[in-house]
C-alpha cells in the first residue's frame, strides 16, 4: 500500500484548520491566488516527466496552465497565522496538493532580537530567486537549476526556529538572522539529481507527489539497482530527524547573503516496499543578492554537496550555481540568468552512471498591465550532458531550447 | 471650525510674531527634518486638535516603508494608518508614550488611533523588520520640521516659550536642546549639537521589494 507522504495526523489538522477559517469566521483571513497560462515552443526532447531524459517540464508545444495556486493566511491569533498554499498542475503524476502549509508564530516583543518559529510543510529560506508569493520566481519562469530542484525534490516537514535581529532598530545598517530547523520525511532527496541530473523548470511538487524519470536498465534492473524509474521525495524512511543550519545577513536592503547547511542525516540502507531509498543528502548553500540602485540587481546562489544511497550503490558529488541579472523599468523586468550545473559520481556500481552536467541561458521580459494582469515571454536554451543516456541508446549530450508567451492573473 | 475659531481669537486678542529657529550639527551641516516645537510657558488651553476625518494626520505605509518617516501630531490628537501598498503590514509601538499593535490589511482601512500622552513613539512592523518610524506628540500646536537649510520659522502669540528640537539621530543632552524665550518681535534662535549625530539609516528607506514571500 501507497504511504501518505505527509502523516496522516498532520494532513488532518490542515484541513481542519482551513475549514474552521473559512467557516468560523473567528479570524482574520487573507486569500490570494494565480493562474498562469502559456504558450510554449519547444524541442521535441522528451522530458523526463514523460519518462525521457529532457530536462525541461514540457516536450511539446503549445497551450497549457503552468500554474495556479490558492495562498490563504489565517491569523488564528496576533502571534500565531496559519499559511498554505494549493496548487494545481495539469501535468505531472498528480494535478491537486499542498506545496506550502504551515503555522507561523512570529511574537511582537520589545527586543532588539526576535524569536521566530514555523511548523508544517515549507521552504527553507534559501533561495533569492523564489521571493514571489507560492514560492514563484518574479524573474524567470524557467527558474534555475538549483532552486528547480528545491522545488522538487526538497520540503521541510519540521519545525523551524530562527532569531533575528532587525538593524535598523539597533541603529544599525547590519542585520541578521540566524536558523535552525529539524524535520523527518525527506528520505528520498538526491534521488532526481542521481539518475536524471539537474532540471530547469517551474513545477514544484505536490505534498503527495510522484515525479518519473526514464526508465535507465540499471536502475529498474533488479540485478542491479532495482529502484522504481520515479521519486516520491517527502517520504519518511528511517526515522531519523534531518535538520538545518542556516545564517543570513543583510547591509540596508541593498545587499544580502545566505548561508544554509542541509542534512538530512537518512540511512542510505533504508528502503521502503516501492524500493525507494533514503538517500544521505547533504549541502551548503550561499545565496546573495546586490542591488545597485532601485532598478538593477545581481542574484546569484551556488550550492555543492553530496548524495549517496545503498551501500555506496550511488554516490555523487553536485556542484550548481548560477548569475542573474534584472532590471526593472517602470513595469517592464527583464531578467537574464546563466546556471551551471554538474554531478559527478564516485560509487560501488559504475554500471549505473550518474555523472552529468550542463549550461542554460535564460531570458525574460514581464510586464505588469495592471496590478493584476501581467505578459511575459521568455527565451530559454540549455546544453547538457548525462552519461546514462548512453544506456538508453541516446546520445549524451542534448541541447534544448524553449519559447514562452505566458499571461498571467493574480488576485 | 473650531480651529477657524481659534485663529480669529487669536488675530483678535494676540499679537503675533516670527520666530526662526535654525539647528546646525556639531561639524556645522544643517539638520534636516529635525523637530522644532514652541511650548507656551504660562499654562494654555490650547483647543483640541481637529477630528475632521479629512484634517487627521496620516503615517502611511507606502513600498514597505513609513511615509512620513518622522510626524509630529498634537497631544490629544488621532492619526490614521492607511496602507498604500498591496501587502499585509503589522504596526506596533512598545514606546512609554504609546503602546499599540495594528494590523493593515491590503485594501482596508483601520480605525485612527489617538495619542493622548506627550512623548516620542517608536514604530516598528512585526512583518518587515527594516520599517522603523516616529510620532513625536507635543502639547503645543507650534510645531513644525526644519528645511534642508536646517531652518524653520514660526509665527506665534508673543509671550514666553520653551523652544525644544528633536530629531531620532540627535544624541545630546537635553539641555542642550531646549530654549527658553520671550517672544515680542522677531526672535532668531539658532542651536548648535554637541554631539555626533547617529549614522544616517536613510537607505533602509530605498531598494526595497514588494515581493512577499519570506516576509
Amino acid at each position: 500500500m501507497e504511504t501518505l507522504p505527509l502523516n496522516k495526523p498532520s494532513y488532518l489538522l490542515l484541513v481542519v484548520l482551513c475549514v474552521a477559517g473559512f467557516s468560523g469566521g473567528l479570524c482574520a483571513q487573507e486569500i490570494s491566488g494565480l493562474v498562469q497560462g502559456n504558450l510554449t515552443k519547444t524541442d521535441s526532447t522528451s522530458s523526463y516527466q514523460n519518462q525521457g531524459t529532457g530536462i525541461l517540464r514540457e516536450d511539446n508545444s503549445g497551450v497549457a496552465i503552468a500554474q495556479a495556486f490558492v495562498k490563504l493566511n489565517l491569523e488564528l491569533t496576533d502571534e500565531l497565522q496559519f499559511e498554505s498554499v494549493a496548487n494545481y498542475y495539469q501535468d505531472g503524476e498528480k494535478h491537486l496538493g499542498f506545496t506550502q502549509a504551515q503555522l507561523v508564530y512570529k511574537p511582537i516583543v520589545n527586543s532588539k532580537y526576535k524569536l521566530r518559529a514555523r511548523a508544517g510543510f515549507f521552504y527553507p529560506r534559501m533561495s533569492l530567486e523564489n521571493v514571489e508569493e507560492g514560492w514563484l520566481s518574479p524573474y524567470t519562469y524557467t527558474q534555475s537549476a538549483i532552486n528547480s530542484w528545491i522545488g522538487e525534490e526538497l520540503r521541510i516537514a519540521g519545525l523551524e526556529v530562527s532569531i533575528n535581529s532587525p538593524g535598523r532598530a539597533r541603529r544599525s545598517p547590519w542585520s541578521w538572522e540566524l536558523i535552525g530547523a529539524t524535520y523527518k520525511a525527506n528520505d528520498p532527496i538526491g534521488t532526481l539529481i542521481s539518475w536524471r541530473g539537474f532540471a530547469m523548470h517551474d513545477r514544484q511538487s505536490l505534498h503527495n507527489d510522484k515525479i518519473r524519470f526514464a526508465q535507465y536498465p540499471t536502475v529498474v534492473d533488479e540485478n542491479l539497482i532495482f529502484h522504481p524509474s520515479y521519486v516520491e521525495p517527502f517520504h519518511e524512511l528511517d526515522g531519523n530527524f534531518g535538520y538545518y543550519i542556516g545564517a543570513h545577513v543583510r547591509y540596508l536592503n541593498q545587499t544580502s547573503f545566505r548561508y544554509y547547511f542541509y542534512d538530512n542525516l537518512a540511512d542510505p540502507l533504508e528502503v521502503n516496499e516501492q524500493r525507494l531509498y533514503a538517500w544521505r543528502t547533504k549541502f551548503h548553500s550561499f545565496a546573495f543578492q546586490h542591488k545597485f540602485n532601485n532598478s538593477t540587481r545581481l542574484i546569484s546562489q551556488w550550492m555543492t554537496g553530496s548524495s549517496v544511497m545503498g551501500n555506496s550503490f550511488v554516490f555523487v558529488n553536485f556542484d550548481a550555481w548560477y548569475l542573474m541579472l534584472s532590471h526593472q523599468q517602470n513595469e517592464h523586468r527583464y531578467s537574464v540568468r546563466f546556471d551551471r550545473f554538474i554531478v559527478e559520481e564516485d560509487d560501488a556500481i559504475p554500471e549505473d552512471i550518474n555523472s552529468s552536467d550542463g549550461y542554460g541561458l535564460t531570458f525574460a521580459w514581464r510586464y505588469d498591465m495592471s496590478a493584476n494582469w501581467q505578459l511575459g515571454f521568455e527565451q530559454h536554451v540549455n546544453k547538457n550532458t548525462a552519461q546514462n543516456r548512453v544506456t538508453l541508446d541516446e546520445s549524451i549530450n542534448v541541447n534544448q531550447h524553449q519559447s514562452k508567451v505566458v499571461i498571467q492573473f493574480r488576485w | 471650525m473650531r480651529r477657524f475659531l481659534f485663529l480669529i481669537f487669536i488675530c483678535s486678542n494676540v499679537l503675533a510674531a516670527p520666530v526662526s529657529v535654525n539647528v546646525t550639527s556639531n561639524k556645522g551641516n544643517p539638520v534636516f527634518r529635525a523637530v522644532v516645537y514652541l511650548e507656551p510657558v504660562e499654562p494654555t488651553d490650547f483647543p483640541v486638535p481637529d477630528s475632521v476625518p479629512d484634517s487627521i494626520p496620516t503615517m502611511d505605509q507606502v513600498d514597505s516603508q513609513f511615509m512620513p518617516h518622522i510626524l509630529v501630531v498634537q497631544k490629544g490628537g488621532q492619526v490614521e494608518f492607511p496602507n498604500s501598498d498591496s501587502i499585509k503590514h503589522h504596526v506596533y509601538s512598545f514606546s512609554q508614550a504609546k503602546q499599540f499593535e495594528l494590523k493593515l490589511y491590503r485594501g482596508a482601512k483601520a480605525k485612527p488611533v489617538a495619542f493622548p500622552d506627550a512623548g516620542e513613539v517608536e514604530l516598528g512592523c512585526n512583518v518587515h523588520d527594516w520599517m522603523l518610524g516616529f510620532i513625536l506628540v507635543v502639547d503645543t500646536p507650534y510645531f513644525a520640521k526644519t528645511n534642508m537649510e536646517g531652518e524653520v520659522d514660526f509665527d506665534v502669540p508673543e509671550g514666553k516659550y520653551k523652544v525644544k528640537v528633536w530629531h531620532p539621530r540627535i544624541q545630546d543632552d537635553e539641555s542642550n536642546l531646549k530654549r527658553n524665550i520671550k517672544v515680542a518681535s522677531q526672535s532668531n534662535i539658532s542651536f548648535s549639537l554637541q554631539k555626533d549625530l547617529l549614522q544616517d539609516l536613510s537607505g533602509f528607506e530605498e531598494q526595497t521589494d514588494n515581493f512577499s514571500e519570506y516576509e
